[in-house]
């Protein structure tokens, strides 16, 4: 037991500090500034914004 | 805007790049190929995984009806050895999930992949090789499970001459998913890619894990029953449902042109996912011979889920609001979004039943069947349908040729879903609470559960139709392939509905 | 600008599964993997006993058909269903029990009865066989599937009936002059079923005293 009792405690402590490491790593690195823009991937020039596709039932005139 | 130290560290591998594209252009990176120039590249490959996907659908959903005839109707087909009831539930699981599912992810993730990191498919010929090992392994596993080779495994009973063929082929994936993302020509990664990322490296890690520990030197004891739901849970948790994520995070945005309402609850939605979905398998053995500490901590993670549950639900809501109307005009978000709405649905459900007092009466009943079809048919094959949707007229470069096949296709198995879903939920229940009443005698439940199993073949006779009017659709497509291209008389691919939609 | 990540994301992806891979699959490896049997100090009886022959290849059939798809075989514990009031088990089951399970069967699904105490249940193999061959035989209204593959009908021989014919009446006989016999396949799963009891005590699970006097 005493091995596995290592692994919790040391996952207990480890895991958040890891967590805690790289949420101020990816705050100092400027990774949560205007992540919506990243938003705007699936877009591009021939299919930007504001349009939609893929209408195609029920569109006869 | 990338350095340009970047974008040559790898000349190999852009060499894998067709034409201009693996030439680069400097300055601004590499040159970030259109839309029409990737979908031509994945045409081959991405048609392969659909319809040998397709063709085990077709399969599978026969198998489902037999199966589903049989466990009301016993004397059923009853002569043969090789389709004795568990032969044929198994092999419907298995052509469904491995031949069916997973195939079309496949093609939707390497199409997804390739779009967003903006780069034609290199060396797609590679993919399509891995799509015929593929279903080579699916092939083999299916004859063995129906000679009677089942491991008798929940969701790994392809017998282990099979599953390796299966897992070389996913490892092949699982690498070129990664090669491509790597020669990405956008920088930025959206969502979607994370997710798919995800979904790529976690699943041949649980099925090589599984395959050791079950099939080539299987554990001792309930050790196997851990391993394997941890694993089965998984491959819904950390394989299908990323995919399926994916597929929603893009389709929503891309059908109704507009982004994502909070990317912010994007990133919250996927490492909360990540976090906790991967604890949820001992749920399936509460009550069981297993340690209480396994049992309960699945237990906590599943009702943690709540938080990627409710975010990716709050995310996509707000994102649809204002356009529900498309849905009328756009098959793929009719699919996508009836899959999302049902994904928080299967979600709350497998939550509420993880709970003790709820498993207690559920656990061993139709309710968990009716669950597994809740999120595996009317999640993820929805999710699917709606993107194969998308994705065939574009890699064909020709236009539906049937609308009323697409309204057959999504009302028959829309229908069909909810008359399965919905009253087998319920009947479990029922069953689960008559069960654990010990005065009534055991063949008085199975009494009460016929009427209610006549009814699911009926659902599944809807689902069914549905799935043949799909692949009528889809053959006739391939048929027009062939035919010299004209300019299409219908939509999608002349921009002429993108106008009209906009204009209104 | 958000500059991309990947690294950071591929670390994520693989810490996540590695975290359940060591907490669901290596820690209950350790803990149970090395489970043995147990002594009774009193009795000196030795439980779980390890199945030998018959039932062991009979182990095999039920895996191949497929029984664990309709049967479980994992008692609950008192207070939670009602396993030990429909006789499914004298006490609950724990991981001891299944150590020389080759396939664990527990199972997800009760279409069927439990059948971790079949044996003690229902010992009569003339009722399994007649079951197996056909379920209406013995349970009218079963949706459990007919076996009869697993017999072999037959003319009577000059030596009359053979001692292992089932004895079916009615709509379920076979034809004048023809008997039905167990293959081997169906008494090797028979031997196996019959070979099912949840009948040793062990400290971690003690059968309770009054039952076990009874
Ligand atoms: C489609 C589901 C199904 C499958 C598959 C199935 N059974 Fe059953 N089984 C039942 C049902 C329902 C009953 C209860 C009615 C009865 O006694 O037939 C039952 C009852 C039994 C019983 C009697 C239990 C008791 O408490 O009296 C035994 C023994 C049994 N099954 C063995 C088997 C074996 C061995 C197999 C595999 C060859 C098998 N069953 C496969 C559904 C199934």
């Amino acid at each position: 037991m005493p091995v596995i009792s290592f692994i919790l405690l040391g996952s207990v402590v480890l895991l958040p500090a890891a967590a805690l490491w790289a949420l101020r790593w990816a705050a100092s690195t400027g990774q949560f500034r205007c992540p919506d823009k990243v938003a705007l991937l699936p877009f591009d020039e021939s299919e930007p914004v504001g349009v939609a596709t893929d209408q195609i039932l029920g569109n006869r005139r | 805007m990338i350095h340009p130290s970047q974008t040559s560290k790898n000349p190999t591998l852009r060499a894998l790049l067709p034409g201009d594209a693996g030439a680069g252009s400097g300055g601004d990176g590499f040159r970030k190929a259109d839309l029409a120039e990737i979908d031509a590249s994945c045409r081959v490959p991405v048609l392969f995984f659909f319809l040998s996907g397709l063709a085990w659908l077709i399969a599978g959903s026969l198998l489902a009806l037999v199966a589903s005839i049989k466990l009301h109707s016993p004397g059923f087909l009853a002569a043969w050895e090789w389709l004795v009831f568990s032969n044929v539930r198994t092999a419907h699981l298995n052509t469904v999930i491995y031949g069916f599912a997973s195939q079309v992810s496949v093609g939707v993730s390497v199409w997804l992949m390739c779009r967003l990191c903006r780069i034609p498919l290199p060396a797609p010929g590679l993919v399509t090789v891995a799509n015929l090992f593929y279903n080579l392994g699916v092939t083999v596993g299916v004859g063995g499970i129906l000679l009677g080779d089942s491991t008798a495994i929940e969701w790994l009973e392809m017998p282990r001459y099979a599953t390796p063929i299966l897992f070389s082929s996913y490892a092949l994936i699982a690498v070129w998913t990664i090669v491509t993302f790597r020669l990405r020509a956008e920088r930025h990664l959206y969502v979607s890619q994370w997710y798919l990322l995800a979904a790529v490296l976690w699943f041949p890690w649980l099925y090589g894990t599984a395959q050791v520990m079950l099939l080539l030197e299987p554990v001792r004891g309930v050790v196997q029953a851990a391993v394997n739901w941890w694993f089965a849970h998984n491959v819904l948790g950390l394989w299908f449902t990323p995919i399926g994520l994916a597929s929603i995070y893009y389709f929503i945005p891309k059908v109704i042109g507009r982004p994502i309402h909070s990317y912010y609850l994007s990133v919250l939605g996927f490492w909360s996912l990540a976090l906790f979905y991967n604890w949820n398998g001992m749920h399936h053995l509460v009550g069981g011979p297993l340690p209480a500490w396994m049992i309960t901590i699945s237990i906590v993670a599943s009702v943690m889920m709540l938080i990627p549950v409710i975010t990716v639900a709050i995310n996509h809501h707000f994102t649809m609001l204002g356009h529900f109307g498309k849905m009328r005009h756009s098959p793929t978000l009719r699919f996508i979004v009836f899959g999302a709405v049902s994904y928080t649905l299967a979600s709350l459900q497998g939550i509420a039943s993880a709970l003790r007092s709820v498993s207690e009466v559920t656990h061993f009943t139709h309710h968990t069947i009716a669950h597994a079809h809740l999120g595996m048919y009317a999640f993820f094959s929805m999710v699917m349908f709606g993107a194969m949707y998308y994705i065939l007229p574009r890699i064909t470069q020709r236009e539906w040729p049937c609308n009323g096949l697409i309204s057959l296709h999504f009302w028959g198995v829309a229908l069909g879903i909810v008359l399965y879903v919905v009253p087998m939920s319920l009947m479990g229940f029922i069953q689960g609470t008559k069960l654990n009443d010990p005065t009534i005698r055991f063949l008085d439940v199975v009494q009460f559960t016929l009427p209610w199993l006549q009814l699911r073949t009926l659902a599944g006779l809807l689902m069914v139709a549905g799935h043949v009017a799909f692949v009528a659709n889809v053959g006739w497509l391939l048929v027009r392939m062939f035919e010299p291209y004209r300019k299409p008389v219908v939509r999608i691919l002349t921009g002429e509905a993108e106008t009209l939609a906009a204009g209104k | 600008m958000t500059m991309s990540y990947g690294p950071l994301l591929f670390l994520g992806i693989l810490l996540t599964l590695a975290s359940s891979w060591v907490g669901l699959v290596l820690m209950p490896h350790r803990q149970l993997g090395s489970l043995g049997q147990h002594t009774d100090p009193d009795t000196a009886a030795i439980f779980p006993a390890a199945r030998a022959g018959e039932a062991q290849q009979g182990a095999e059939i039920y895996r191949s058909l497929g029984c664990v798809y309709c049967h479980t075989q994992q008692v609950r514990p008192e207070d939670y269903g009602s396993d030990l009031e429909r006789g499914w088990g004298r006490r609950r089951t724990v991981s001891r029990d299944y150590i020389h399970d080759r396939t664990v069967m527990l199972g997800t699904m009760r279409t069927g009865p439990d059948l971790t105490n079949i044996g003690e249940r229902q010992s009569d193999a003339a009722w399994h066989y007649r079951h197996l061959y056909n379920p209406q035989t013995t349970s009218p209204g079963s949706i459990m599937p007919p076996h009869a593959f697993l017999f072999e009908t037959r003319a009577i021989g000059p030596a009359g009936r053979s001692t292992n014919a089932l004895v079916l009446e009615g709509a379920f006989a076979p034809p004048a002059g023809r008997e039905v016999v167990p293959t081997r396949r169906a008494v090797q799963l028979v031997a196996y079923l019959r070979s099912l009891k949840s009948s040793g005590d062990l400290p971690e699970a003690p059968v309770k005293k009054e039952e076990a006097a009874r």
